[in-house]
């Protein structure tokens, strides 16, 4: 159902053509960083099979309790972002925007988090590509490990500050009155990203918090 | 050739002429700043070519080299950095953009009868994306290139003292181009067909660009991945892939192959939808079977992903996954046969016209059929046992990168170039060149073959004295080959400023980008268009249609 | 396009939670071997959810979630290809057999 006198870009026949392309588009793209995901998630299968034992004391090393709590706080971001998804449709712009507002502050804490968790790798003296005195005397999986760590986390939390980004911006036009229905669709764009960026934690929680155990 | 071209206005002054894309604002702002896919076709066309001229370039020096087995007019340092620069500047500066990002940006919208694509601001940042990453691997060849092969395998890539890390972040850059121009297409031809247009009347270019999109979209990530890996290891010393830190150099090569592979076939599926345009326009027939030219299409996207352990039979991969990969890999090459009987069969007992897109098409089949059996021939493990790293796989993949995808853009250049610019070319020139680049093709690579199982290692500045020969032979075909090419870019030029008016439809194609002007207009279409005939209705009931 | 409605929403968030904590709580139960294949299947069921009611992708077209089924399967074949190398490998060099 399109309504003949909304606005629309040139090209597009119609709004619902236009909401069509940007949802199909979104999940092309989406597609594509999972793909980026999967080369990392490759190399950590690969590797955890060549190094069982130093692999599980690494995920035993880690603080459980910190990535269970980042878990539940992304997992509440993400239903906080979709009902604003859903009062936006049914013309409620302001609950949307307060709903967003929890969302990002969801965000900065699970950052928070891990900054915590960074700092107290730090201060044991683990850096990413085995660089420091904590790898010392140590079998060479563990190395490996905690680069991965590292890199999949830290990349993890790069989609954690662009989704802010762009869900900071969809705040911004709600409150200028840009998005109302019929023309709700940009918000629904943010919102699959940002569950995206859920969607990758929920794996990156078990494989580095939650099986110590070997294969 | 005479066209009878209704509604096309005679030269007399600027104002009488109807606008099209090139004469409506011809200002450098606005072709910088377009967001007409056909300028942007047109830019990605003349970047693209410029750095073919740059690969060849490097190939020509390359061979040169080779006429004499010691140092002939590089040393060994030069020759390594020069077959580098030829493979990244060839496959991803070329290769992985032009046809689609030339062609398929012009072509896809009027073929289905859109607009423009979906997204437009984000094709021009697709090719500002695409400029950029080639700018900084171009400062980065500056800086005295890199040695490693285009291939970055570690250790080597993460310890060698050369520009890598700039170099992998301008091709960082150009993935990205490559993603969004993927992205484009597909959400293009999902939902902006024209009213009445299902998906099993398009012409089957934009199947092969659509089939071409998908691999584009779901394998470039993994090469982007795998280089900021290696420039992360090379950068920082994180050593991901250092074995003294307990990591495996062979993990890179799957990675990286999980793309290049798949990339392989964004190379080649744009060709052979070339191929399938050209076939049928220059016979005057519809495909022997339009849907085994669909599926096969599809087929040989998805089976692509299957096979990326081939080019790692003997890098230590385990028997498991060897035999897994050589099994899989045998699968790709029935798509391919596919299509090839089906072009063939679409020839027979069509009316077939000599122009130089189809002499194109006539040696794309050659080369094509011959560089695929061979590539049938190398993913047997077992042989491939002797054939890896030497010129036998070198010959294989140039047969078909060459001899398939170079051929397919000159088929594809000649065919539409009336289109885009509404002029003809020479054809007696198109022969003489066509002539030239197909002799020179094959006098060049096919010794290679030779070379290679005779035991000639590929990246290798020195050689045997034995071996001589061939490699004499070879280069003497690159100059053949080289000239073929300068002699189309010069008749194509000159045909550009004084060539013959070629009215809208010279080849009085079927196909629906030929029902619009040539050059066409700033929206495509004067009209809202309506492709009530088949694509490739040749019988007289269609031509009245049109 | 259809929508989710906000009521399976909410209960998709409950479920999340319990999951979770479901999850939490299996890993501290030796499991052996099977520790990692279940906390990955529950992990699976809550992608499943998010990606389902979460991005709707549910009341999508047939196209999409082809698209999506693809791409996890494409992932699936990366992870396991690479892996299995890397497990099925001989780990030391075999040695010839000594001279009789």
């Amino acid at each position: 159902m399109s309504d003949a006198g909304a606005e629309h870009l040139d090209h597009f026949q119609d709004l619902e053509q236009q909401a069509h392309a940007a949802r199909l588009g979104i999940w092309v793209f989406l597609a594509s960083e999972l793909l980026l995901f999967a080369g990392l998630f490759a190399l950590y299968a690969s590797y955890r099979a060549h190094y069982p034992e130093a692999f599980g004391w690494g995920v035993e090393h880690n603080v459980r309790a910190l990535g269970t709590l980042n878990t539940a706080i992304l997992i509440s971001s993400s239903y906080a972002v979709a009902t604003s998804v859903h009062m936006l449709r049914r013309g409620r712009p302001r609950f949307a925007a307060g709903l967003l507002v929890f969302t990002l502050a969801c965000g900065s804490a699970f950052l928070v988090v891990k900054g915590i968790e960074y700092a107290g790798h730090f201060r044991d003296g683990v850096f990413p590509g085995g660089h420091g005195e904590f790898f010392v005397g140590k079998p060479e999986g563990v190395k490996v490990f905690y680069t991965l760590y590292f890199l999949m986390t830290g990349l993890h939390g790069i989609h954690v500050v662009a989704g802010m980004g762009v869900l900071a911006w969809l705040f911004a036009r709600i409150l200028q009155g840009k998005l109302t229905p019929p023309h709700t669709h940009p918000l629904d764009i943010g919102a699959v990203y940002w569950h995206l960026v859920d969607v990758v934690w929920i794996f990156l929680w078990p494989i580095f918090y939650l099986t110590p155990g070997t294969f | 050739m005479s066209a009878t071209t209704p509604g096309l206005i005679p030269q007399g002054g600027a104002l009488s002429l109807p606008p099209t894309f090139v004469n409506d604002d011809e200002s450098i702002r606005s072709w910088l700043l377009t967001t007409d896919h056909k300028r942007v076709g047109i830019l990605f066309f003349v970047a693209t070519a410029l750095m073919m001229a740059l690969g060849g370039a490097f190939a020509l020096v390359l061979r040169i080299e080779h006429l004499t087995p010691e140092r002939t007019i590089v040393d060994a340092l030069a020759y390594n950095r020069l077959f580098t620069m030829h493979g990244v500047v060839m496959v991803f500066l070329f290769m992985i953009p032009a046809i689609p990002g030339a062609f398929g940006n012009f072509l896809v919208p009027i073929m289905i009868g859109a607009k423009d694509v979906a997204f437009p601001r984000l094709n021009i940042a697709s090719f500002y994306l695409y400029f950029v990453g080639a700018v900084v691997v171009l400062i980065a060849m500056q800086a005295g290139g890199l040695d490693t092969g285009w291939t970055f395998y570690t250790p080597y890539s993460v310890q060698s003292p050369s520009a890598v890390v700039p170099t992998l972040m301008g091709l960082f850059i150009v993935g990205w181009s490559s993603i969004l121009t993927g992205l484009n297409f597909i959400v293009t031809v999902h939902t902006m067909r024209a009213k009445g247009l299902g998906w099993m009347r398009m012409p089957l270019f934009v199947w092969s660009i659509y089939g071409t999109s998908i691999i584009q979209v779901l394998a470039t990530p993994v090469l982007g991945l795998a280089v900021a890996l290696v420039a992360i290891d090379h950068g920082f010393d994180w050593g991901l892939f250092d074995p003294a830190r307990g990591g495996d150099p062979v993990l890179f090569q799957h990675l990286f192959w999980f793309y290049s592979h798949p990339a392989v076939y964004i190379m080649i599926l744009p060709a052979m939808g070339v191929v399938s345009e050209v076939v049928c326009t220059f016979c005057r027939k519809n495909p022997f079977s339009y849907r085994a030219i669909v599926y096969s299409t599809l087929g040989i996207a998805f089976v692509g992903f299957l096979t990326w352990g081939h080019h790692m039979f003997v890098a230590g991969l385990s028997v498991f996954d060897a035999g897994a990969f050589g099994i899989l890999s045998m699968l790709v090459g029935i798509f391919s046969a596919i299509k090839v009987f089906t072009w063939v069969g679409t020839m027979y007992r069509g009316s077939i016209a000599f122009k130089t897109p189809l002499l194109y098409v006539f040696t794309f089949l050659f080369l094509f059929v011959f560089g695929g059996m061979t590539g049938i021939a190398v993913a047997t493990t077992s042989l491939d046992v002797h054939w890896h790293d030497t010129y036998f796989v070198v010959a294989h993949f140039h047969f078909i990168m060459v001899g398939g995808t170079l051929t397919a853009y000159f088929a594809g250049l000649h065919y539409w170039f009336p289109k885009v610019t509404g002029k003809l070319y020479s054809e007696r020139w198109g022969l003489l060149a066509a002539a030239l680049v197909s002799a020179g093709f094959f006098v060049t690579f096919f010794p290679q073959f030779l070379l290679g199982n005779a035991g000639m290692p590929r990246r290798y500045y020195d050689y045997p004295p034995e071996y001589q020969t061939l490699h004499v032979i070879s280069t003497v075909g690159s100059w053949v080959l080289a000239s073929g090419m300068l002699i189309t870019v010069g008749y194509l030029f000159w045909a550009l400023k004084s060539g013959q008016d070629a009215g809208n439809n010279p080849w009085h194609s079927a196909s629906y980008e030929w029902l619009t002007r040539s050059p066409p207009p700033p929206h495509n279409f004067d009209d809202t268009p309506v492709f009530a005939s088949d694509p490739y209705d040749y019988t007289e009931t269609g031509a009245t249609q049109r | 396009m259809k929508s989710i409605s906000e009521r399976a929403t909410s209960l998709t968030f409950v479920a999340l939670l319990g999951l979770t904590a479901g999850s939490f709580a299996l890993s501290y139960v030796h499991l052996g071997v099977l520790n990692i294949p279940v906390a990955l299947a529950i992990a699976a069921l809550k992608a499943t959810l998010v990606i389902g009611v979460f991005m709707e992708l549910a009341v999508e077209k047939f196209t999409v979630k082809v698209t999506m089924v693809a791409a996890f399967l494409f992932v699936v074949l990366l992870v396991g290809l690479m892996a299995a190398d890397v497990a099925t490998r001989a780990t030391a060099p075999l040695l010839p057999p000594p001279p009789s």
